[in-house]
């Protein structure tokens, strides 16, 4: 089984975003592994666990640090790692969903996992365009995959716990909500062990796909309204919290 | 080419959800700014798409229609769009037109944006990303353009109508599909329904840890409220998904949402932000939940809950 | 004294005796050979010398329970005695007419003066009582009073031959041993007095007294004293009383390191997993930790996750169950036990997790056992094998790995606080500085904390004091994930110190956190930064000192106590500089019963302030603020009562435990800064951006 997981490096929101001119700054900013691929990665590992096969991980890199991400994938159990130079870190999902499929073209995938979403998804994902470009069925918001024979049992997840189980031939791509169990933690020490041995194969980008979008304007969100900040030892915040309440007899 | 607005409406158990009523209502008003026609597009089967608003509906009627299944919605809207050449194609940023959206722009080699909060007469779409803390405004090229657009973005009432559908085959063969729909998956069954509660405790990543997760049961028992939950916390297998408020959860709009440690990216405010008081307690003094949010606080979530603890 | 058949049958009773007590030696120091190196020693005779000394003294044994430590003098001297009793009566048995009464006036080979004769009876005599005595209290404390210091909470994991009572079966054995041996020696003593009392051998006169003299009772005795030696010296090799000679040499063979310096996770120059997961993935000292201890429960009494009632840790029960593992795969017939992990063996998972790694275990017990570098070996191994996590220490892991920090907080929000002070704080990586200031996570992003932290670089600025932060270059120290068991991770935050360092110019580190404190002082070295590492509060005395700070406000309406933190209190001995400073404050001091090396942890050390659970019952901070709240009614005043800190989590704790106890308006817990702060009287108000933020 060949199992592909196609993966995002954005800009981290734990610090507060600067923007230069239409776009964010991306030189003052940390870039992270999409969260959602953390859980396709988990997902992808599971399903080689259960089935055998193996788990290659491949991203675009943006800034030049993509290589601590895989790194890490490998750690948790990817086999092998691909790196598509890109160096250009406003490259949008169209363009990432491109290099990603032709990349993945010479792959043989059975399965390519990728995160549901991302949160610099501005001109969609690239779950679903790298699935348009290997003309191969693509199913989102998954939570589980089974694999049996040549087709697998995904879950796909609507709302609140009610969703649907879909049978889907392979070869598929799969867009992953959460993986059938928390991801796993990989020691640093088997990270730091495959840094050290491991391969990563550097492929050059090909093919051209832009999203069509022209910026017009990039900022934080104009504030329309602000919640009544209580101030305080966290004492004094809850007993104004319990007050409210039992002043609208919610307590 | 057209300047019709082709809105694709979703529904779950033959009730159409609120996002397709806001795309049409918005979509008229685009149509009618760019002297087209708002057209809502509906799949399924033995389906009445008679409740839009829009200036026409297209209801396309098969068997392999009737739950969702996003290759065989994909061939039959690709083909409706190849024919009818919109303006702009409209989906909901949600779990089926998630699916659908950015496949037809790679389809189709037509741009589209996702997270749009609201869209101008020019198309210029403004796109909530970076969970909520940035804004864009983006104008696509070309002369047609896909949006998925956040539920809750536009009032449910302007898409709603009378207008009588009209009922057509496939226009695309639909066998020999690869992804077969099996069967529905029910929220498992004995726990609590979060829509019907009137008062929720709702937590999220802030809670730091699985164990975390009985004080806010406690202070939920002492107010009479259920715990709900943000969707990390539910990934981290730390709540049911039953739990989840949000785009892939559920939507809620109690008499109370006290919400510990969220900060309130878009796709959770989908689902809460109709509930009468939201009271929010968050470190982080930037997280956009206190946009949101009646009243507000940045002290520790612990230390507020215990003492209310003690204060009930 | 003996017949020639007597001789031979001593002889052989003798030589089986010695057989078995040696196989057991034997399979001891086999099993111990079989450890994994242990960081090198230097200087063993020396080590083993002072030792000695120490146990002759009985030091060790005195750092708690005063008077149960005086009646082991009992039992310990006595033993001591009867050694050389058990030769000399073995001697009167061999060599004719050798007979050691009256000042030696029947001895037919006078080459003893009666002093030495005198001597040596008086004090077999007197420690045959002390031994009688003591004993007695022993046996009285574990069967009929049933000190519950001798068992176990119900959730700690032991060997299911200790559950059924192993160790009572080895007391009362040893103690009904030591009862018949003296007795029966003392009676023997007394049948030999045949002119009556002497007075150099008072308890024997007196037994004279009822007994009488008897031949046959002297040999009778001498019999029945001896036969249970030799019965009860191979005992001994397969019980909790190797204790008796291991716990000495283990003493002497302890580690030489500092405290505060873990040993590598694996040996040095060796290419094998990290961590222990069977019993000889410890190092050799440390399985023979297991020999030495004789389970007297010290370390269970300090130990702060042993506190709570449903508390499943009790590192006496890790030795004891390390021990019976051993016992039953080599004298027992499971060999394949020692294949066994040992967190189904020796402790239990949840009880891995819950050690907080304060030393009060290891600093308390007597003949130098770590049980704590054996929890610490165990998480090692079990986070490179996989094991599940606690998600709050994953999430925490997680971050420190992508972040730096615990808190999943950007790198670059680190130097956020110094970015709102009035008088900027240097980049000690952009110009030089006299100090380099490492503040440590807690300090830099907990907004509850952050006040406290510009309140030090205000004073530092006040006094003249030139120092610089690394802002975002600063990660994590690593004390505390190196202590949940990460060594990876620890060695990567290291490196990106060191490298980070290597970028600032500086001449020494100071810190405000005690556990960044510890690690770069005494671990650093180890990965090449060596630097000369301060805590906060010796900078200060020095500023008072030399009058670079004065205090302008004495607080002499302040009533305080003081909490020393494990990790500059028990493991750096920084005990001075903080009472040095609440002294220069002019405050009221009150001492509480567990100080210095002493105190009593927070419970949020060894990553345990990530973990969400814990065991049901009293939490130790609880009983601290309880232990200070009593010290204080001891000198009943109006004044204010202060619990003073000078670590971020204690600050984080106690104020929660202050809480917990109902206990506000009567305790207030402060950092020892706020104290300084208010006495050096700080000119311009600290302006909260905060408030301002929120306001708007």
């Amino acid at each position: 089984m060949n199992i592909v997981v196609a993966i995002k490096h954005i800009p981290s929101i734990a610090d507060d975003l600067p923007v230069k001119g239409n776009n964010v700054d991306f030189d003052s900013v940390d870039f992270v592994l999409n969260e959602f691929d953390e859980q396709s990665i988990e997902q992808a590992v599971l399903v080689k666990e259960a089935v055998g096969g193996t788990v290659t991980v491949v991203g675009v890199d943006m800034i030049g640090e993509l290589d601590a991400v895989l790194h890490l994938a490998l750690a948790k159990g990817a086999d092998k790692a691909v790196k598509i130079t890109g160096d250009d870190p406003a490259a949008d999902s169209h363009q990432q969903a491109k290099w990603l499929a032709e990349a993945i073209k010479g792959m043989s995938a059975d399965i390519v996992f990728a995160g549901v979403q991302a949160s610099n998804d501005l001109d969609g994902q690239i779950g679903p365009m790298i699935a348009a470009h290997l003309d191969m069925p693509y199913i989102g918001g998954v939570s589980s995959v089974e694999v049996a024979g040549d087709s697998a049992m995904v879950n796909k997840e609507f709302a609140g716990g009610v969703g649907a189980k879909y049978s889907v031939s392979l070869p598929m791509v799969v867009g992953v909500q959460a993986a059938s169990k928390p991801p796993r933690y990989a020691p640093i020490s088997k990270v730091r062990q495959v840094a050290q041995t491991a391969t990563i194969e550097k492929i050059a980008p090909s093919g051209e796909a832009g999203a069509g979008l022209t910026f017009k304007k990039m900022a934080p969100p104009v504030v329309t309204g602000h919640a009544e900040m209580f101030t305080g030892s966290s004492k004094e915040v809850a007993a104004k919290i319990v007050e409210l309440l039992k002043s609208k007899g919610l307590a | 080419m057209s300047n019709d607005i082709f809105v694709i409406t979703e529904h779950m158990d033959e009730k159409f959800s609120d996002v397709s009523f806001e795309m049409v209502g918005k979509a008229k008003e685009l149509a009618s700014a760019l002297g087209g026609q708002a057209v809502a597009v509906a799949l399924g089967s033995g389906l009445s798409a008679n409740g839009f608003a829009s200036d026409s509906t297209i209801y396309v009627d098969g068997a392999n229609l009737a739950q969702f299944n996003p290759e065989a919605y994909g061939k039959v809207i690709e083909a409706l769009v190849k024919e009818k050449s919109p303006r702009l194609v409209m989906f909901g940023w949600t779990a089926t037109g998630m699916d659908l959206a950015a496949w037809l722009s790679a389809r189709l080699g037509k741009p589209c944006a996702a997270y749009v909060k609201n869209i101008g007469a020019d198309l210029t779409m403004t796109c909530q990303i970076y969970g909520g803390k940035m804004s864009a405004d983006v104008s696509p090229d070309g002369d047609m353009a896909i949006a998925a657009v956040l539920a809750g973005s536009f009032p449910v009432e302007a898409g709603q109508g009378s207008t009588a559908a009209t009922q057509i085959e496939s226009p695309v063969a639909l066998d020999g599909l690869k992804i077969k729909f099996v069967e529905a998956i029910k929220p498992a069954a004995g726990d609590v329904d979060i829509t019907a509660q009137t008062k929720l405790v709702s937590i999220g990543r802030g809670i730091g840890s699985k164990d975390n997760v009985e004080l806010a049961e406690e202070l939920a028992k002492k107010l009479g409220a259920t715990v709900s939950s943000s969707r990390p916390v539910v990934d981290a297998g730390w709540m049911p998904r039953t739990r989840q408020v949000g785009k892939s959860g559920l939507k809620v709009k109690p008499k109370l949402y006290l919400m510990l440690g969220i900060s309130g990216a878009p796709e959770h405010l989908e689902g809460m932000k109709g509930a009468e008081l939201i009271i929010a307690i968050n470190t982080d003094k930037k997280a956009p939940i206190f946009n949101v949010a009646h009243y507000g606080s940045t002290a520790d979530l612990f230390e507020v809950a215990e003492a209310m603890l003690e204060l009930l | 004294m003996l017949t020639t058949i007597e001789r031979i049958a001593f002889i052989v009773l003798a030589l089986t005796s010695a057989g078995f007590a040696i196989h057991g030696i034997k399979t001891i120091v086999d099993s111990v050979r079989k450890g994994r190196s242990a960081p090198e020693l230097k200087n063993i005779p020396a080590s083993l010398i002072k030792a000695g000394i120490m146990v002759l003294f009985q030091q060790t044994i005195f750092k708690a329970r005063k008077i149960l430590s005086t009646i082991h003098l009992g039992l310990f001297f006595g033993l001591i005695t009867y050694a050389f009793v058990n030769l000399v009566d073995i001697l009167e048995g061999f060599i004719p007419g050798f007979d050691l009464v009256y000042g030696g006036k029947h001895l037919t080979f006078p080459f003893l003066p009666s002093g030495i004769i005198n001597a040596f009876n008086l004090i077999a005599d007197v420690m045959s009582g002390a031994l009688l005595f003591s004993i007695t209290v022993f046996l009285v404390r574990r069967f009929i009073v049933k000190d519950k210091r001798l068992t176990y909470r119900e959730n700690v994991l032991l060997n299911p031959k200790v559950k059924a009572g192993g160790q009572n079966k080895d007391s009362l054995v040893v103690g009904v041993f030591v009862i018949l041996h003296v007795a029966a020696r003392l009676l023997g003593q007394a049948f030999r007095l045949t002119d009556g009392a002497d007075p150099f051998m008072p308890i024997a006169s007196f037994l004279n007294g009822i007994f009488g003299a008897s031949q046959t009772g002297v040999h009778v005795a001498w019999w029945i004293s001896l036969c249970w030696v030799l019965y009860i010296l191979p005992y001994i090799t397969r019980s909790k009383h190797t204790h008796f000679t291991v716990g000495p040499i283990n003493l002497g063979l302890a580690k030489q390191n500092p405290r505060g310096q873990l040993d590598p996770a694996v040996p040095a120059g060796e290419k094998i997993d990290p961590g222990a997961k069977f019993i000889h993935d410890l190092s050799w000292k440390r399985v023979l930790d297991s020999y030495a201890c004789v389970q007297c429960n010290r370390c269970q009494d300090v130990c702060p996750a042993n506190f709570a009632e449903g508390a499943s840790l009790s590192p006496s029960a890790l030795e004891v169950n390390k021990r019976y593992l051993i016992k039953e795969a080599t004298f027992g017939s499971h060999p394949e036990r020692l294949l066994l992990p040992l967190t189904e063996t020796v402790i239990s998972p949840e009880a891995v997790w819950a050690c907080t790694t304060c030393h009060a275990c290891v600093s308390v017990c007597p003949v130098g056992n770590e049980p704590m570098a054996d929890i610490i070996d165990i998480r090692r191994r079990m986070i490179v094998d996989g094991a599940e996590l606690d998600s709050g220490v994953q999430n925490a892991l997680q971050s420190l790995a992508t972040n730096g920090n615990w808190m999943s907080k950007g790198k670059r929000l680190r130097g956020r606080w110094a970015k709102e002070m009035e008088i900027p704080v240097k980049n000690a990586t952009e110009e030089p500085v006299e100090n380099l200031w490492f503040v440590g996570d807690t300090a830099s992003f907990d907004e509850r904390v952050v006040p406290n932290t510009k309140m030090v670089a205000r004073i530092f600025q006040q006094a003249g004091f030139d120092f610089g932060i690394m802002y975002q270059n600063e990660s994590n120290a690593g004390n505390d994930v190196r202590r949940v068991g990460e060594e990876g991770l620890f060695e990567q935050l290291v490196e990106q110190n060191i490298a980070a360092m290597g970028k600032a110019q500086f001449k020494q580190i100071v810190t405000t956190d005690p556990h960044s404190f510890n690690t770069l002082k005494n671990e650093y070295p180890q990965f090449g930064g060596k630097f000369d590492v301060k805590h906060y509060t010796s900078v200060l005395v020095k500023l008072f000192e030399e009058g670079k700070l004065t205090v302008k406000n004495p607080l002499s309406g302040y009533k305080v106590t003081f909490h020393d933190p494990c990790y500059l209190g028990r493991y750096n001995g920084g005990f001075t500089a903080p009472r040095k400073l609440l002294e220069l404050m002019g405050v009221e001091f009150n001492e509480m019963p567990r100080n210095c090396e002493n105190s009593f942890c927070c419970g949020a050390g060894g990553g345990q302030i990530w973990m969400g659970k814990v065991a049901p019952g009293e939490r130790p901070a609880e009983n601290r603020i309880k232990e200070a709240l009593t010290t204080f009614e001891k000198n009943p005043s109006d004044k204010k009562q202060l619990f003073i800190v000078t670590c971020p989590k204690d600050m984080i704790m106690y104020s929660d435990a202050v809480k917990t106890t109902g206990n506000e308006g009567k305790i207030e817990v402060r950092d020892l800064i706020q104290l300084i702060a208010e006495a050096v009287g700080l000119e311009a108000p600290i302006i909260s951006l905060e408030t301002e933020a929120v306001a708007s």
